[in-house]
């Protein structure tokens, strides 16, 4: 399985990461160089782990493991207005970005209130584009216990809800965090950002756990090598003015070009001798017209045969 | 400097931690709209099993101040003067009004909240006004409740009275009972 780490470090000799990288199989998923200051999301196998702790020491620099790397994950807020945005969804999405994720912020149209709460087909397609959902909900118990769960109830992808009433547990997601509910400032204080941590935290664990899922039934191709492919194949990823152009997913790639016009090439690309069109599904995205890939499974490919 | 006067903020809330978040979101919101100069009391009555929420805000009447003799002292030089404005805030109003009726060569800014100008006389320029229209207060403290209620309050029942705002909000048609209950609240923001 692969291991998602952040590097910090200098650009001085940081080839010999990268050369590292290439000789194990491993990946940079993202690199940020500002000034001499280097900054990069790597993958690589675990077992590989040990070796470049070693190199890495050797050019001075650090390594976190950061599960979020390579997740991508929906912040989602009741409504877009400026009661719910943008303190608790933004901080949270920030804080989310700290630790390596990909985030996207969502409004409901109308998940507000007690009677007229509701998420529609398409927003719910919308969310389970990505790989965990965080639902920001607000302050008071009876309203989140009593109405707010049909929300993510019955979602495809893990949930993750925070609210402001302390709670042990709430059905249907996979974990509550209490304390965020609706507030009207930025995040400051240690106690604050100490509950956006353990969001990210939890975050980290639910992804750890899909990747762990993943393990027992492996994907076709592994989405790194699809994302460096799709960079390789099609060079105007690259160059998409979208942050984050070609966004991996832990099951698969969000590439930010025009489904329409791209669609036959990226099906058409090879990736580790496979038709990518073959291997994966490859549809058009609810967000802005995007390509999503998502890479079926070896058991589900045997199927598929 | 002037210190705004505590504003006073009462909860009856019948969940406990939504009360006291609500309590804090009145606090910031007063903050935000700069506005704590003007609110006595705000009460808030909250009952998410009903779900009914009632806001009844007290404020003072205000009258803006719009011309630069109120809102700054100003000293005379020989062949100029220079207004020092008790708030920053008013800088940018007053320098467009000054620049506009003597134009950039005689109209200085000497420091953050001090303009020099040339060849005026103090009198003259106290009667400026820097804004057209008095500060709206009511405006401001609509905006605050709507900015406390939550959203999903949708039906709402609003009373305005002398100095008063009273808002009943929930997302069935307005009770009679409620409306009681509005005059208990206006009464508790009274005493």
């Amino acid at each position: 399985m692969l291991k998602f780490l952040l590097f910090e470090g200098g650009l001085y000799k940081h080839e010999l990461i990268t050369d590292f990288l290439e000789d194990v199989g491993g990946f940079i998923v993202q690199k940020t160089v500002a000034g001499l200051d280097l900054i990069m999301n790597l993958a690589v196998p675990e077992e590989e782990l040990g070796r470049l702790e070693r190199i890495v020491a050797e050019v001075k620099g650090k390594i976190t493991i950061a599960p979020l790397i390579g997740v991508e994950v929906a912040v989602v807020a009741p409504t877009l207005s400026r009661h719910h945005l943008p303190h608790p969804a933004c901080d949270i999405a920030e804080n989310l970005r700290r630790h390596g994720a990909k985030t996207n912020i969502l409004g409901l149209a109308r998940g507000v209130g007690q009677k007229i709460v509701h998420s529609s087909p398409k927003e719910r397609e919308l969310i389970e584009e990505h790989d965990i959902a965080v639902f920001t909900l607000g302050n008071f118990e009876q309203c989140i216990k009593g109405f707010k769960i049909p929300l993510f109830k019955d979602l495809k992808i893990p949930v993750i809800v925070t609210g402001g009433p302390y709670l042990d547990s709430l059905p249907e997601c996979q974990g509550y965090v209490g304390g965020i509910g609706r507030y009207p400032e930025r995040a400051r204080t240690g106690e604050m950002i100490d509950k956006l941590k353990s969001v990210s935290e939890l975050a980290g664990k639910v992804a750890e756990e899909r990747r762990r899922e993943l393990d027992l039934d492996p994907l076709v191709v592994e989405p790194t090598v699809v994302k460096e492919e799709v960079e390789r194949q099609v060079p105007e990823a690259r160059e998409a003015l979208s942050p984050n152009p070609v966004t991996l997913k832990i099951d698969g790639v969000r590439i930010k070009l025009p489904y329409l016009e791209y669609k036959d090439r990226i099906s058409d690309m090879v990736v580790q001798g496979k038709r990518l069109g073959d291997v994966a599904s490859i549809k058009r995205s609810l967000m802005r017209d995007y390509v999503l890939v998502k890479i079926y499974p070896q058991s589900m490919l045997q199927k598929v045969k | 400097m002037r210190r705004a006067a505590a504003i006073n903020i009462i909860v009856d809330s019948s969940d406990k931690v939504g009360g006291d978040q609500y309590r804090y979101i009145a606090e910031k919101s007063v903050e935000d709209l700069g506005i704590g100069g003007s609110v006595e009391t705000i009460v808030l009555y909250i009952r998410p099993e009903i779900p009914l929420f009632i806001i009844s805000i007290r404020y003072r009447d205000f009258r803006g101040k719009n011309t630069i003799g109120e809102l700054a002292s100003i000293d005379a030089r020989t062949g100029s003067i220079r207004i020092r404005l008790d708030s920053e805030i008013d800088l940018g109003d007053a320098l467009k009004v000054l620049w506009s009726e003597y134009g950039r060569e005689r109209v200085e800014q000497a420091g953050r909240m001090e303009i020099v100008v040339q060849g005026v006389e103090p009198e003259e320029v106290q009667q400026i006004k820097i804004r057209e229209k008095a500060v709206d207060i009511s405006s401001r403290i609509s905006e605050l409740s709507s900015r406390i209620i939550p959203e999903g309050f949708r039906v709402r029942s609003v009373k305005r009275g002398e100095n008063m705002l009273t808002v009943i909000a929930a997302e069935d048609p307005i009770k009679e009972e409620w409306k009681a209950e509005a005059l208990k609240i206006e009464a508790m923001g009274n005493a």
